[in-house]
């Protein structure tokens, strides 16, 4: 028995012996689920040299023109591992190719849009690399930055990468991915972002709900700023109607025809918020609603026009605003009040509406039925509130291509000195104050 | 009876009736003491047994030494020649003079036997029994041998008479020309002291000088070569969890930190760890990399562990305590060992220690290797994100090391030793902040060099690291952290010890000390030195008899100090001891202690990958204007010791109050034009910089430690220990970490039975309560935004045990040994979770 023991322990021990660890995941959040990753390369077809960022969104998430989605993660890519030996030949256009990877990426749908930091080459001799993440006025493309994306060769239509399970439940990686930057005069930033200020005899907004008599105009003109890290020497607004479906008819919203700027009026947070940089409902500013500790308002039922109960969800409270229709008309209307259109460069014997770059516009806030507040949190249907809530508003800009603007900014001077940011713009700490009637 | 049951009776009676092998050190002391006690009360032959007893559970040649001073006393001169050449076998320090002394005996010997034979009519003049080696019946000497012998023996009747007032302390003086064992003051196991008793505890760390742990001035615990031997444990860490109020924390096979009081996290930078006197403590990164220490086990003769304040004495760094690795001393012990065990883990452990001496010369030779898989891996080979950065992602530990000790005595005042050692290692070792475990895979060396030239010991050490690190796993995409620092320590000190009377017994030590420090390192930016200075004292004053006060003082000069400029640390400590009665002793201290900036702290400069977001980066900065670490510590304490039952106690109560504690802040922003990083093509998110924090943190606890054997073979070990840790002068959304960071209870049970059949059991249980740990990690949902996270921690049980049969006159041992046999744990939020592993060991002693 004693034998047969021994002999078993030992067999025990050397078989147990060689057993590889098990693998158990720590505290580390890097360590738990299941992650992958995203790799290929990048194709850049431009004489303009910089470096490259790119940036992964949630397919739902989508960033600005399309939504309000901020990257879920960003690379670089440095000038010199891109165009190499040819950094100062700007002649060469390339196409120039550099890898690119994405890692600890969960499961789910993803789109990749970047842009060229253009500091040199034929469109911006003069600007030095200018992008940096984490300010909301450094981080977007400037004048002459060429955008790029995963798109479809052949189409240009955006594309998206999955990242999904195999049939034994492992995350699969994804590779071959290829951006493109392609210079043309489509995808070269035409002008800076439309930085603004704000002119108006009050910054207080007094509305009435429905009382088209409170609805008031704003002006808003562009604010070319320079100084330290912020360089938006040209800015200008790109007014224009729009037409996602390029079908040639302006796109409507309730009635409404949709232009370029998009305008969003929203909703601060009311509590600590010195320095006004946090939106209502979305207090660790990842762009996604709060699930709790929310703030959620009655809605509007319009068949009644009574107000219902609060839905137990939170709110994304937007004012409903407007460009002045008059100017509207005079810029992109002919005589006739029809849209002006050009020729579409892109789409050979088609038309677009016509894109204007303005130094003002002016601003209504309130809608043809008067001052309204809308939760937004559905961007496709947008619900009326049975209130217009009180408290501090931001005016955000939302360009064509995808540039944006909102004031109050980082540049506010208070918050500026404290984020070493140049604090000699005051005009940047303009925020509404709302006080309904 | 059916055969199993008279089988299992067999065996119960083998086990149980076997002679008395409890805590060998303790038991020992038992039949020392009362071999002792009876050959001075004149009962030689029993007295003798019990030393003989003595000597078989615990093997000591002083106690050889006193049965041939026995024997001698009773006149049985043949015996006591051959205790006297077994004596010698063993080398001991005294041997030249030990080695006249039997010539003397020898000679008279021969000379009276051939006295007897040519003069058998002669009366006997000396009232003796024949010597056990004489075949003849009486022997005559002449009158001159006769008067030597007399003398002799009036001296020796002095010597054990005086023996018996000092609690058996053989005094050389008294006894020569058969001198006590010579052992001279130190801190190495041949520097005992001078008038060390075979079995009783002795520390040395504590005043740099020997003395018993009832006369030292601060709460020690000393564990035996033999406990670490009987325990199965097979890393130095697992050895100390028996320490009360020790946080041992491992969080790889390889990787542990260990804190004393409180105050551990990854990278434990407030206990100073020394091997032999010379620090193993890695002044750069603040961390004692316990692989990497060049001596194994089996070479180790006991461990002393101060707990509390070791500033004054030991300078920077020894702020919560002092754990001194003391091994063997050259030439004493077995000639040769060999060792291999192997078992779960893919674990092997082989080692050769060899140890020998020729006239004043004596070395210790010893190498090794030893290899261990990771309890638990983080990340699965398949994770199409991550990149194991090493060849072998299972491996947690990997070592080849030698190690050689020598020691030349020219004389009992001047001795010269000589050490070096080098260790080529892989292992794992876990950073602060947003980094995870990092490979270590490098090699480690020193040389040391000791003169004692009556007073004054000159010691002179080189510490030398070279390895290349970086984050075991790294995704893809991501920028590398891989750096190869180099670090080299010139450190030399000189001591002066000193006795005088002076309205009372005064024991003065006086020293000097100089370290420089050379580091090379990407993550300091290139090269960086640093020369410290210190001077200290000690006085430890027997004012009356049972009364004493050690009082120290230590300047240290650091080079950064002063807001940047060099600076003096201050490190005072007062202690009294009052032995209240044999056995009993109180003492109360009041003491600072100081931590240093490391060169981490000081001159780091390092972007550390944001997780999930490849073009972001943090930047971690280093001070060079940080305050050190300052404690100041009270502490009372009672030792008690009842040696006829063998059992020995120390209860502690302490309050430590640590300011300018040195941690990495928040993640701040850094300038907006500062903000790309073109070293490594990534925006920096923010910096994170060391800094000292505002605010006290103010520990107090209780400890308590016994050693009993109750009965004969077995020996039970415990401890118990229960500590908060408060923050005042803090804001008030301070999140405490070293509050929550610490265990509030940590208790210790061991037992071990040993039989004289050969088998011997051992087993030992830790418990440590449920801790929580502040990290910082990424934001889920958005990784650009760090956040302090606390991550819970259940209470966890390490339980280790081992089963031994030692065969062929104990020269061949073969055992198996579990550990980790409690549930599944982990000891940090990052850690591997530890698990059981069964390892079988041979050991072979020719």
């Amino acid at each position: 028995m004693s034998r047969s023991l021994v002999a078993g322990l030992t067999l025990g021990l050397l078989l147990s012996a060689c057993e590889p660890p098990p693998v158990i995941p720590t505290a580390d959040r890097r360590q738990q689920g299941a992650n992958s990753r995203i790799e290929g390369e990048i194709l850049v077809s431009a004489r303009s040299r910089g470096n490259v960022v790119l940036f992964l969104f949630d397919v739902n998430r989508p960033p600005p023109p399309q939504g309000t989605g901020r990257p879920v993660a960003f690379t670089f890519i440095p000038a010199n591992a891109i165009f190499g030996a040819s950094l100062e030949d700007t002649a060469h256009a390339g196409p120039f190719v550099a890898p690119f990877a994405f890692s600890q990426v969960p499961a789910g749908t993803y789109l990749i849009r970047g842009f060229l930091d253009a500091y040199g080459g034929t469109t911006t001799p003069e600007r030095t690399p200018d992008f940096i993440p984490w300010y909301g006025v450094t981080s977007e493309v400037n004048r002459g930055d060429v955008g790029g994306a995963y798109v479809d060769p052949l189409t240009r239509a955006f594309r998206t990468v999955t990242l999904a399970e195999d049939a034994e439940g492992r995350l699969q990686p994804v590779s071959g991915v290829t951006v493109t930057f392609q210079e043309s005069a489509l995808t070269v930033v035409p002008v800076d972002r439309p930085a603004f200020e704000v002119v108006t005899d009050s910054a207080t907004f007094s509305p009435q709900l429905g009382n088209l008599e409170t609805n008031k105009v704003v002006q808003l003109n562009v604010a070319p700023l320079r100084a330290g890290v912020i360089d938006q020497r040209a800015p200008a607004f790109l007014f224009r109607y729009q037409d996602e479906n390029l079908d040639g008819v302006v796109d409507q919203l309730n009635g409404i025809p949709q232009l370029w700027p998009r305008v969003i009026v929203r909703k601060l947070a009311d509590e600590a918020n010195p320095a006004l940089l946090v939106d209502q409902n979305d207090r660790d500013r990842n762009g996604i609603l709060d699930p709790d500790g929310f703030v959620d308002y009655p809605h509007l039922d319009l068949s009644t026009g009574t107000p219902v109960a609060a839905d137990g969800q939170p709110d994304l409270v937007v004012l409903a605003a407007g460009w002045n229709p008059a100017q509207v008309a005079a810029q992109l209307n002919d005589p006739g009040g029809v849209p002006l259109t050009e020729p579409d460069p892109t789409r050979p014997g088609f038309t677009r509406f016509v894109t204007v770059p303005m130094t003002s516009l002016q601003l209504v806030l309130g809608s043809s039925a008067g001052p309204l507040a809308l939760d937004a949190s559905n961007p496709l249907a947008p619900a009326p509130l049975a209130v217009i809530p009180p408290g501090l508003y931001a005016i955000v800009l939302i360009q064509q291509t995808g540039q944006t603007w909102r004031l109050p900014n980082e540049l506010n001077p208070p918050v500026a000195s404290e984020l070493n940011l140049p604090s000699d713009f005051p005009s940047q700490g303009f925020v509404l104050t709302v006080t309904p009637r | 009876m059916t055969p199993p049951l008279r089988n299992l009776a067999l065996c119960l009676g083998l086990l149980c009736s076997t002679t008395a092998l409890a805590d060998a050190r303790i038991e020992a002391r038992r039949h020392f003491q009362r071999g002792m006690a009876m050959i001075n009360g004149g009962e030689f032959d029993r007295g003798v047994e019990e030393l003989k007893e003595a000597y078989a559970i615990k093997p000591h040649p002083n106690v050889l030494y006193n049965i041939a001073r026995a024997y001698l006393d009773a006149g049985r001169v043949g015996e006591a020649q051959e205790y006297f050449r077994r004596y010698l076998s063993f080398n001991p320090p005294d041997s030249e003079q030990v080695r006249a002394t039997l010539a003397r005996l020898d000679e008279a010997t021969a000379r009276k036997e051939q006295e007897v034979a040519v003069a058998t009519a002669k009366p006997r003049s000396l009232e003796m029994p024949p010597p056990p080696t004489t075949t003849s019946g009486g022997a005559a000497v002449d009158a001159e041998s006769v008067k030597k012998l007399n003398a002799l023996m009036a001296r020796l009747e002095t010597a054990v008479a005086k023996a018996e007032q000092l609690a058996t302390r053989p005094d050389p003086e008294v006894a020569d020309p058969l001198p006590a064992p010579l052992i001279s003051a130190g801190t190495s196991a041949d520097e005992e002291a001078a008038d060390a008793v075979p079995y009783e505890e002795t520390v040395v760390t504590a005043s740099r000088r020997a003395q018993t742990t009832l006369e030292a001035p601060n709460a020690s615990t000393i564990i035996t070569g033999e406990e670490i031997r009987l325990s199965g444990a097979t890393t130095l860490v697992e050895v100390l969890r028996r320490v009360p109020g020790a946080d041992v924390m491992g969080l790889g096979v390889g990787s542990a930190n260990v804190s004393l009081r409180g105050f551990n996290q990854r990278l434990s930078n407030k206990v100073l760890v020394l091997l032999d006197g010379r620090t193993e403590y890695q002044d750069f990164l603040g961390l004692t990399v316990w692989s990497a220490i060049p001596v194994g086990l089996e070479e180790i003769e006991r461990i002393e562990v101060i707990r509390g304040p070791g500033s004054a004495l030991y300078g920077a760094n020894a702020m919560l305590g002092v754990i001194n690795i003391i091994t063997r001393a050259p030439g004493t012990g077995p000639v040769g060992q060999f060792s291999i065990t192997g078992g779960m883990g893919d674990s092997a452990f082989a080692s050769f220690v060899h140890s020998a001496s020729s006239g004043g010369f004596r070395y210790r030779a010893s190498a090794a290797f030893s290899q261990a898989d990771k309890w638990s891996r983080d990340f699965d080979d398949s994770r199409p994100d991550i990149a194991s950065r090493v060849e072998e992602s299972d491996l947690a530990l990997r070592s080849a090391r030698g190690n050689l000790t020598t020691h030349y005595a020219f004389n009992r005042e001047v001795s010269v030793s000589a050490a070096a050692g080098v260790n080529r290692l892989f292992t794992e070792i876990y950073p602060l902040g947003l980094l995870r475990n990092f490979y270590f895979d490098g090699l480690s060396a020193y040389a040391k060099s000791d003169l004692a030239a009556g007073p004054v010991h000159l010691k002179f050490f080189w510490n030398h690291l070279t390895t290349t690190a970086g984050p075991q796993y790294s995704a893809l995409g991501e920028g590398r952290l891989d750096s190869t620092p180099v670090s080299n320590v010139f450190n030399g000190e000189a001591l002066w010890q000193h006795s005088f009377e002076l309205g009372g017994r005064h024991e003065l030590n006086l020293g000097v000390e100089g370290r420089f420090k050379r580091v090379s390192w990407s993550f300091i930016e290139g090269l960086r030195e640093e020369l410290h200075l210190a001077a200290f004292a000690q006085d430890d004053w027997k004012i009356v008899e049972p009364f004493r006060i050690v009082a120290s003082y230590r300047l240290d000069r650091h080079p950064l100090l002063d807001n940047g400029r060099p600076g003096l640390a201050h490190s005072p400590r007062v202690s009294a001891v009052w032995v209240a009665a044999p056995g009993h002793a109180l003492r109360g201290s009041f003491a600072t202690a100081f931590r240093e900036p490391t060169f981490l702290e000081s001159y780091t400069s390092v972007r550390i990958p944001i997780p999930g977001v490849p073009g972001a980066s943090a930047l971690t900065e280093g001070s060079t204007t940080l305050r050190p670490e300052q404690m100041v510590a009270f502490e009372v304490g009672y030792r008690g010791e009842l040696p006829e039952i063998g059992l020995e106690w120390d209860l502690t109560g302490y309050q430590n109050v640590v300011r300018d504690l040195i941690n990495l802040s928040a993640v701040e922003r850094v300038r907006p034009e500062d903000s790309f990083d073109p070293v490594t093509n990534t925006y920096l998110l923010g910096r994170s910089s060391f800094r000292n924090e505002a605010g006290a943190f103010t520990a107090r606890g209780v400890e308590l430690g016994a050693k009993f054997s109750p009965v004969d073979g077995l020996s039970l070990t415990g401890s118990g220990a229960f500590q908060t840790i408060g923050a005042s002068e803090v804001p008030e959304d301070y999140v405490c970490a070293p509050c929550t960071q610490a265990p509030a209870f940590k208790a210790f049970l061991g037992a071990n039975y040993r039989t004289q059949v050969g088998f011997d059991f051992s087993v030992e249980g830790a418990y440590s309560s449920r801790t929580t740990w502040i990290e910082r990690e990424p934001s889920a949902a958005d990784p650009t935004q760090i956040q302090f996270v606390p991550n819970a921690l259940g209470e966890h049980f390490v339980v280790n045990a081992r089963i031994g049969y030692r065969l062929m006159n104990d020269k061949v041992t073969v055992a198996l040994v579990g550990q980790n046999l409690g549930p599944r744990h982990q000891q940090h939020p990052f850690g591997n979770f530890v698990d059981r592993r069964f390892f079988g060991t041979l050991t072979v002693t020719p």
